[in-house]
């Protein structure tokens, strides 16, 4: 069943073209991991789909309903949003707040959810992602890899039908990166839906149920992963992945 | 040097002195300042959301009141007011004419404080699915603040002595009352050095209140 199906996104920033028509289906339950050289619009549709960006162009079909990505209103953005979760490449965690009121806000101001009620979902939160004993520190106080957990926690507690990941580990030392990945990886294990846009080729490849390949503003190849990385077709993919793999 | 005379007429002025300095100057200074700040966050907030129209206004509000002196403004306000038929009491007059007057100043501080909290901030409110309105309260404006307190407390500090200017629109306040003692005393220059020693004493003890505000405030766990 298709949870999110985006058709024909259209993005330019000025005269250059970020996004060429971009389609991309996820179905409930799928890991789509979204790989590509640096440039090649990854981010940007991303941003479309959640609409940090407003695209020239496209449609989003999302849990049924459909909408035209240009002209969405503020009421359904919102409510799109609601559903949605999205971690930012550079963590973006509320600076005047501590990690437990990162978590909360959220809940409290936008969903109205009594404190108490946002707490106890925020203790489970972070928990999974392995933050709970530094809920009372503020983002400054905490290492790149750990900021990135909150964030992960701060998507999850409100419980979206998809989560977002924009480049989560390009921040990271390998280390960081992987506590990171683990995360990720655990999430993925209790079905989340999630789009990541990622250069880790090992965790896409060992994660992802389906790969999205992205050059010059379009999909140049997809696929699962076994057949993206052992048997690229396309020869765009070919030379990328012979500069990425360290295999 | 200091005579008998001097020293009795300091020991003498000092608390009529400090008694207008903590009942007119100080509260005129202290009430503005609050005043004005809260216009200011509302015309930072304007040109920050570019709210069409009412930025245009605020623009040419801090444009007019930048660029002509404070003086001038208490002058204006004396002599135009009364030609609406509208008549306050001098003190009053003071309290609009410095909140406004400061309000324009701030208004720039805090706009500053604003732009410069990551673009990241408001996106990530967004993302949890929080309104605009939302973000600004409880992440831009508390991170703005933050930025822009020591700026504020400068202007408060700048306002605590230029509420002497009062004296132009027949507010007597610490200065207006020293001169009248000197006047009457013909003994100038001691009572001038007084209330600036005065001055300054008010001065440092804001001083040290912004320390314990910044303090209070917190840094939000960034290491000083």
């Amino acid at each position: 069943m298709g949870l999110l199906e985006v058709t024909n996104v259209h993005k330019s920033f000025g005269d250059t073209q970020v996004l060429k028509g971009i389609n991309l289906k996820v179905d409930k339950g799928q890991v789509v991991s979204v790989l590509g050289p640096s440039g090649s619009g990854k981010t940007t549709l991303l941003r479309c789909i959640n609409f940090l960006e407003t695209a020239d162009e496209g449609y989003l079909n999302f849990d049924g309903n459909s909408y035209h990505l240009p002209k969405a209103s503020k009421k359904n953005i919102a409510d799109i949003r609601k559903e949605t979760g999205f971690v930012f490449q550079n963590y973006n965690l509320f600076a005047n707040k501590t990690v437990l009121k990162n978590v909360t806000l959220g809940l409290t101001s936008a969903r109205k959810i009594p404190a108490k009620e946002a707490e106890k979902k925020a203790y489970d939160t972070l928990k999974k992602v392995g933050m709970l004993e530094h809920m009372d520190k503020y983002p400054s106080q905490l290492s790149g890899g750990q900021q990135q957990r909150v964030a992960i926690a701060r998507a999850l507690a409100t419980d979206p039908k998809i989560l977002y990941f924009d480049e989560p580990t390009s921040a990271l030392d390998p280390q960081l990166t992987a506590e990171v990945l683990d995360v990720m990886r655990d999430l993925a294990k209790d079905g989340m839906t999630m789009i990541v846009v990622t250069h880790e080729m090992s965790f896409a490849r060992e994660v992802s149920s389906h790969i999205v390949f992205m050059a010059d503003g379009v999909i140049v190849e997809e696929g699962t992963p076994t057949e993206f990385f052992e048997n690229p077709k396309n020869s765009i993919t070919r030379d990328f992945l012979r500069l990425t793999s360290v295999e | 040097m200091i005579n008998e005379n001097t020293m009795e007429l300091l020991l003498s002025s000092f608390p009529k002195i400090l008694e207008y300095g903590l009942k007119v100057t100080l509260p005129l200074a202290a009430i503005a300042f609050i005043l004005s700040t809260v216009l200011a966050v509302i015309v930072a907030m304007i040109q920050y959301a570019k709210v069409p129209i009412l930025k245009q206004i605020c623009r040419f509000y801090i444009w007019i009141i930048r660029g002509t002196p404070l003086l001038v403004q208490l002058m204006v306000a004396f002599y135009g007011l009364p030609l609406f038929g509208i008549s306050i009491n001098p003190f009053l007059m003071a309290v609009i004419v410095f909140t406004i007057n400061e309000g324009a100043y701030s208004a720039e501080t805090m706009r500053a404080a604003m732009e410069a909290v990551p673009a990241g901030q408001m996106e990530a409110g967004y993302c949890v699915g929080m309104g605009y309105m939302q973000i600004i309260w409880h992440v831009i404006l508390p991170q703005a603040f933050r930025t822009a307190f020591p700026s504020l407390f400068n202007a408060l500090i700048s306002m605590v002595k230029d509420t002497s200017l009062a004296s132009s629109i027949t507010v007597v306040e610490m200065f207006t009352r020293t001169k009248q003692i000197a006047g009457q005393s013909y003994n100038y220059l001691p009572l001038y050095i007084e209330v600036a020693v005065v001055y300054l004493l008010f001065c440092t003890i804001l001083t040290y209140l912004q320390k314990r505000g910044e303090n209070f405030l917190g840094s939000y766990g960034v290491r000083k």
